[in-house]
């Protein structure tokens, strides 16, 4: 198996995503032994946000890194079990709500793939950009 | 147009039809419009208002920051107007050729308008000091108004009260105090008596940057929105909401910060590490302080707390704009007239002429513009609303019911706030509410 960081470039679909991660200085937090679970918005999430949001962020890695924090649980969580409980707590600080079990949808994304087991963690493919609020 | 209400007469609906008693307005924003109908006049009186409001927001944001930053705890500011030429010159961040993100197209130091005012005002050309003691200058006291509303709800969401109370910010402030008053044991004395006075003072201190920084975004996008309106490429109300709705996605991420400066040293009381950020931080509690909150200001109008004409929780307050009867308001020194005759100030010459030629043309203009700005405000709501809206719930295109319902009971949700009586958003349906 690979690591989160290391399936996720394996895929080809989460340019943005490995870029912001880089850029907010988390490669480190992320390649560490988590485990995690991470909610990967695939470069056509990112890609749909109004112009200008990401390169603003991307300019300013706290203030990235807090966007990506949220994508991020402690603890590797499956689909089964998230589906157990109406919200998670993020590493940003405020809960990631799942708002439909089937079709399986975290906040206001929809879950593309679910339970890609690796390393140190899972990764839940998404087809939104979530943001806390 | 695909969302589920404009397909009504085409094709069978998602979802069946809104019963709320704002029904019209809520399918206007599934279909995505504004709360304010787009009418040509509406256009005409939004955008208008927008340029008058930018040129004195040049103002307020230049001194804000000049205040959080450079006067900080002077224990008596009487010279906190007289901003200086350093922040009058302060490069804005979002105008101006090195600006990375530029939104207005013009320069970046003080809006020549505003200049030229500060030269000149009402009266005639004399020294600044002068100016100011005949307060013919920009009511800075209707921004400190804003700042207050802000500091005095705090917390509305995002984490900028929380980090206020961390002990990394007490430490942070505790080294600025110690720092500013060096070789002064009266204050030193005071703060080792009282440490949570000047403490609290430092808070509202990064109040004032923080409003700084919000509306130093705000100040360009007006420009331009005005820019690109007397080009004629800003044809429709839901065109300037949407404007407003990619500015607020593109600055979303600014840092919020609060820095001073004292004998040439920086000091950091808020890092910008500590990633707050422009929207979370300052754009939501902003309007939720200042356009739906506020407080009972003192005027024509006055209320009796002891007799429960003032909520008794403070998330039901209801003075801002949104609510505000424009009429008794205008009394002089009350916040929002403050900020009526700085924008009467800079009105663009097709709303001069507009008031002109309705009510009592000039001689109730305050209050023609005051309507407008109402106007303008609902719209820029709509833009926060629709903004909320792309941010944590659905297209309005979204093929699926259940979705397309997350969203109406969302904006239902926002529209419930306007079913108390103060409401002004069924006045604004109508273009004869002047």
């Amino acid at each position: 198996m690979a690591t989160i960081l290391e399936t996720a470039a394996a895929v080809g679909c989460f340019q943005t995503l490995l870029a912001a991660v880089e850029a907010a200085g988390l490669g480190a937090a992320l390649a560490s032994d988590g485990p995690f679970t991470v909610f990967a918005p695939v470069d056509a999430a990112f890609a749909a946000l109004p112009p200008g949001c990401v390169q603003t962020l991307v300019d300013h890695p706290p203030q990235l890194a807090r966007i990506l924090q949220y994508h991020v649980l402690s603890g590797a969580h499956l689909r089964q079990e998230l589906v157990t409980q109406p919200e998670w707590p993020s590493l940003e600080g405020a809960p990631v709500p799942v708002r439909c079990t089937d079709p399986f949808e975290i906040k206001n994304a929809m879950v593309i793939q679910a339970d890609v087991v690796c390393d140190n963690g899972v990764v839940h493919i998404i087809n939104r950009v979530i943001l806390p609020g | 147009m695909t969302t589920a209400t404009a397909a009504v007469g085409t094709t069978t609906p998602l979802i069946p039809p809104s019963t709320h008693r704002y029904a019209e307005v809520i399918h206007r924003l599934e279909a995505g419009g504004s709360m304010l109908p787009d009418t040509p006049e509406n256009l005409k009186q939004i955008i208008g208002i927008y340029k008058a409001y930018a040129v004195p927001m040049d103002f307020y944001w230049r001194d804000l920051l000049y205040i959080a930053e450079q006067v900080f705890l002077n224990p008596l500011p009487a010279f906190k107007y007289l901003i200086s030429q350093e922040y009058l010159d302060r490069p804005c961040s979002y105008s101006g050729d090195q600006s990375k993100l530029r939104i207005w197209r013009g320069g970046e130091k003080a809006h020549p308008e505003l200049v030229e005012f500060m030269e000149r005002g009402e009266t005639r050309p004399m020294p600044r000091l002068l100016h100011h003691l005949w307060h013919d200058r920009v009511n800075m006291e209707f921004a400190e108004a804003c700042m207050q509303a802000m500091f005095w709800h705090q917390g509305m969401g995002g984490r900028f009260n929380d980090y206020l109370d961390s002990e990394a910010y007490r430490a942070n402030a505790d080294r600025a105090i110690k720092a500013y008053f060096r070789g002064n044991p009266l204050m030193l004395g005071l703060y080792k008596l009282f440490p949570e006075m000047l403490l609290e003072q430092v808070k509202q201190l990064s109040y004032y940057a923080n409003l700084g920084l919000f509306w130093e975004v705000m100040a360009p996008v007006f420009f331009e929105m005005s820019d690109l309106y007397d080009e004629g490429q800003l044809t429709s109300v839901p065109e300037a909401m949407d404007f407003l709705v990619n500015g607020i996605f593109a600055v979303a991420g600014r840092p919020i910060y609060h820095q001073v400066f004292i004998r040439g040293e920086c000091f950091e009381i808020i890092p910008k590490s500590e990633g707050l950020t422009w929207l979370y931080e300052a754009a939501l509690p902003y309007v939720e302080a200042v356009f739906y909150r506020t407080s009972p200001f003192r005027g024509t109008k006055s209320y009796n707390a002891q007799a429960g004409q003032v909520p008794g929780n403070q998330a039901d307050f209801h003075y801002g704009i949104l609510y505000a009867d424009v009429f008794p308001v205008g009394s002089a020194g009350i916040p929002p007239t403050l900020l009526m005759q700085d924008m009467l100030h800079f009105l663009p010459p097709y709303l001069q002429e507009l008031y002109r030629t309705h009510k009592r043309g000039e001689e109730d203009q305050l209050i023609q513009l005051g309507i407008s700005f109402q106007r303008s405000m609902y719209n820029v709501t709509s833009a926060v609303i629709q903004a909320l809206r792309i941010a944590l719930l659905y297209p309005l295109d979204d093929c699926d019911p259940q979705h397309l319902l997350a969203n109406r009971h969302f904006f239902e949700a926002q529209m419930d706030r306007f079913l108390r009586p103060e409401a002004r958003l069924p006045q604004i349906q109508s273009q004869a509410y002047r």
